[in-house]
């Protein structure tokens, strides 16, 4: 099936003007598969990582959401073991006006500000309202472990 | 998940009740409004149709450039301080929302409604395009007084005025010397406020060499062109927008972009305001001034638009082009309801209700089982094509379909469509009556001979089943159907009240349509009525809804109760 002409926008240009501290790159053999790296936001626990996610554009996209997967290991109340990330914008506040680009850098800012309260993996979520300091060591050493390249 | 409303039925209590046909006779016909659809436009060229580029960003109202316009209800557009004051609305209360219990009398002649505050919002599109006209206008007024061009402006008579107030109109119409080529200068004088929305101009150029300034008008117009077409994108599609449609917002996309949005969600893609639309953008006035500037500015790319949305509407595979509603089992001849909430589906309905009305319907492969040479796919691989009889659309857009189905078919190649399935089918016709006939003769023929011999073999014993029923001439087993049908009202069973045989009707007595009306009211499962859609035979049919009376007689059922063989 011809792929949609946003898609091919989209894509396009994110290789002319590539976001500061993300690359997505699509799949030759499927366009509307994404191999994502996201660096990890300075002054956050995740600085100096480099995060490996998948994105997938579904049939119906722009009306239906990216659907995005970390595949590096990652520390994060907002984050599951599956890399499955809970943030609204990619769930019920998806709208058909953000893009690729908006996605990928709501993701990152989620990564300098992780969210306890909003939690997907609960007992990281824990460990985060109980003992930050813990939580922030134990996510650097995360990075530091899963996430060098 | 489309719920078939059909099934209540098939629940052991009161399902009767609530079977009932969900679209009522009067349902209305819903197809969208025809948005003006602009024969063969020539681009407006900049020096001959100057006059006209400049009224396309003139106020109707007031006649200057528009400032920050407001695009109403009706599609039309005025600087928003030309919109009157809102006053209270006489007998509205609902929604009742202040900004909706106030209107203000449209402004426009040629249309005259009352619009609700609400939905006289400025227009961001337009907004920022005219910002960016006015100021390659100012950019290109020059300073110095170089290139005089006379304007003599010519109001607008009507036939019935007297010659006499012709002349005084003469009189009162506005001459000035202005200068940097016919656009810049047009502009200008609207500015200043001597050029009415409907009057036309004539120009004298005042060059003493006697150029006309033409090239001015032109390189002026390829700027427009370029700060223009960045604004004509639409936010949903990144393509210049198609019949652009603009909420009440302001902001705008192309109608069909809008429709699909709005087939997921009610609220703006942009401010996430709430837009209280339908999907079918029924009664949803088009942009006309956008739609004037793009036919006006760029007819070639609006053409060209146009004919690749209607490629994106074909799934890359041309062939693919029968939709596929994934959801129930539906038989030939007989009615389905339908009630369809799915986004991906309302959409699907829409197309199918603008063109030929058709659609297959296929059941869930539910155990992924293989489907021939299609793999496990998740639908079965035949299927029953439908059409549409009625079909109700509600305000949240949702809406109830009631169709009939056509024919049979199986699915050769399928695809996916914007979130739904399409395919290639190829229909499934029963023999010919020749050949039917024949198979009869030839079937009870050695049934007949097969019995002799059992008898003659085993005196006492009961005929093996399939040589008993192979036995059976085709008309005979209709009849024993029918008998069986008669016995079963006499017992008052529940699947054949007067409300379902309203709905389905009276037992066919053609004997090829027959099976399809026994398996619509028996409530046995969707798997096992799906048989009879790969059979090619008339006499086929008939055995397998015969055999399923054998098993309900073996169930003892004489009072008809249907639960008992679910
Ligand atoms: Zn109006
Ligand atoms: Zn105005
Ligand atoms: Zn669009
Ligand atoms: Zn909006």
């Amino acid at each position: 099936m011809a792929l949609p002409k946003r898609i091919i926008k989209e894509t396009e240009r994110l290789m002319a003007e590539p976001v500061q501290g993300i690359s997505a790159i699509p799949h030759e053999e499927n366009l509307r598969h994404f191999d994502v790296v996201i660096f990890g936001p300075s002054q956050s626990p995740y600085e100096g990582g480099v995060f490996k996610a998948e994105l997938f554009l579904p049939e119906d996209y722009p009306m239906a959401p990216p659907k995005v997967r970390f595949l590096t290991k990652i520390y994060h109340p907002n984050i599951d073991r599956l890399g499955r990330i809970c943030l609204d914008v990619l769930k019920s506040n998806w709208s058909p006006a953000l893009q690729i680009r908006t996605i990928l850098l709501s993701i990152q800012a989620l990564l300098g500000a992780p969210n306890p309260d909003d939690p997907l993996a609960n007992d990281v979520a824990q460990q985060w309202k109980e003992d930050q300091n813990k939580a922030i060591a134990t996510a650097k050493e995360w990075t530091e472990k899963y996430a060098k390249p | 998940m489309n719920r078939q409303r059909r099934k209540d039925f098939l629940l052991p209590l009161g399902g009767e009740q609530s079977f009932e046909p969900p679209v009522p006779p009067q349902s209305l016909m819903v197809g969208n409004v025809p948005s003006q659809e602009s024969p063969e436009q020539v681009a407006l060229a900049a020096h001959r149709d100057a006059r006209q580029l400049v009224r396309l960003v003139q106020c109707p109202q007031c006649s200057r450039p528009l400032s920050a316009p407001a695009t109403l209800p009706c599609g039309h557009t005025v600087c928003r301080r030309c919109l009157p004051h809102p006053r209270p609305r006489a007998n509205i209360s609902y929604p009742n929302t202040p900004d909706r219990l106030f209107g203000l009398a449209c402004p426009l002649p040629q249309c005259g409604a009352e619009h609700a505050a609400a939905e006289c919002n400025v227009d961001v599109t337009l907004s920022k395009l005219v910002e960016l006209i006015k100021a390659e206008m100012t950019k290109h007024n020059p300073s110095t007084h170089a290139t005089p061009t006379q304007l003599e402006e010519i109001l607008q008579c009507d036939d019935s005025m007297a010659m006499e107030e012709k002349e005084k109109m003469r009189d009162i119409s506005n001459q000035r010397v202005l200068h940097g080529g016919r656009l810049v200068s047009t502009f200008t004088m609207a500015e200043i406020g001597e050029l009415q929305y409907g009057s036309d101009l004539v120009y004298h150029t005042l060059s003493s060499t006697g150029d006309d300034y033409q090239q001015l008008d032109n390189a002026l117009l390829d700027r427009l062109r370029e700060v223009a077409h960045k604004e004509l994108d639409c936010l949903v599609c990144y393509t210049l927008m198609m019949d652009p449609t603009t909420t009440s917002c302001g902001h705008t996309f192309c109608r069909r972009c809008l429709a699909r949005v709005m087939d997921h969600s009610s609220i703006c893609p942009v401010c996430r305001r709430d837009l209280h639309i339908p999907a079918s953008l029924q009664n949803k006035c088009s942009n006309a001034l956008l739609n004037s500037l793009l036919n006006g500015l760029c007819p070639d790319l609006v053409a060209a638009r146009a004919a690749a949305a209607e490629a994106e509407e074909q799934p890359g595979d041309d062939t693919l082009t029968t939709p596929l509603f994934v959801c129930t089992l539906a038989l030939p001849t007989m009615p389905t309801f339908l009630h369809v909430f799915e986004p991906r589906y309302r959409l699907m309905m829409r197309r199918c209700v603008e063109g030929n009305r058709q659609f297959g319907m296929v059941m869930y492969n539910r155990t992924s089982a293989p489907q021939g040479d299609l793999g496990p796919t998740q639908f079965l691989e035949y299927g029953t094509l439908l059409e549409i009889v009625n079909f109700e659309l509600l305000r949240d857009g949702r809406s109830f379909v009631e169709t009939r189905g056509v024919g049979r078919f199986r699915i050769c190649a399928h695809g996916m469509l914007d979130g739904y399935h399409v395919g290639r089918i190829e229909r499934v016709e029963d023999l010919s009556l020749a050949e039917e006939g024949e198979l009869e003769q030839r079937e009870t023929t050695s049934a007949q001979e097969l019995a002799d011999q059992f008898q003659r073999e085993n005196p006492d014993a009961a005929l093996p089943a399939d040589i008993a029923l192979n036995l059976h001439s085709t008309q005979n087993l209709l009849d024993s159907c029918m008998e069986f049908i008669r016995q079963m009202r006499q017992a008052s069973a529940p699947w054949l009240s007067a409300r379902i045989v309203s709905v389905y009707g009276e037992p066919p007595e053609d004997p090829a349509l027959f099976p399809y009306w026994f398996a619509s009211v028996l409530p046995i499962t969707e798997e096992e009525k799906y048989v009879l859609l790969r059979t090619n035979r008339v006499r086929e049919r008939l055995k397998i809804v015969y055999s399923w009376i054998g098993r309900i007689r073996g169930q003892r059922w004489p009072s008809g109760n249907a639960c008992s063989i679910l």
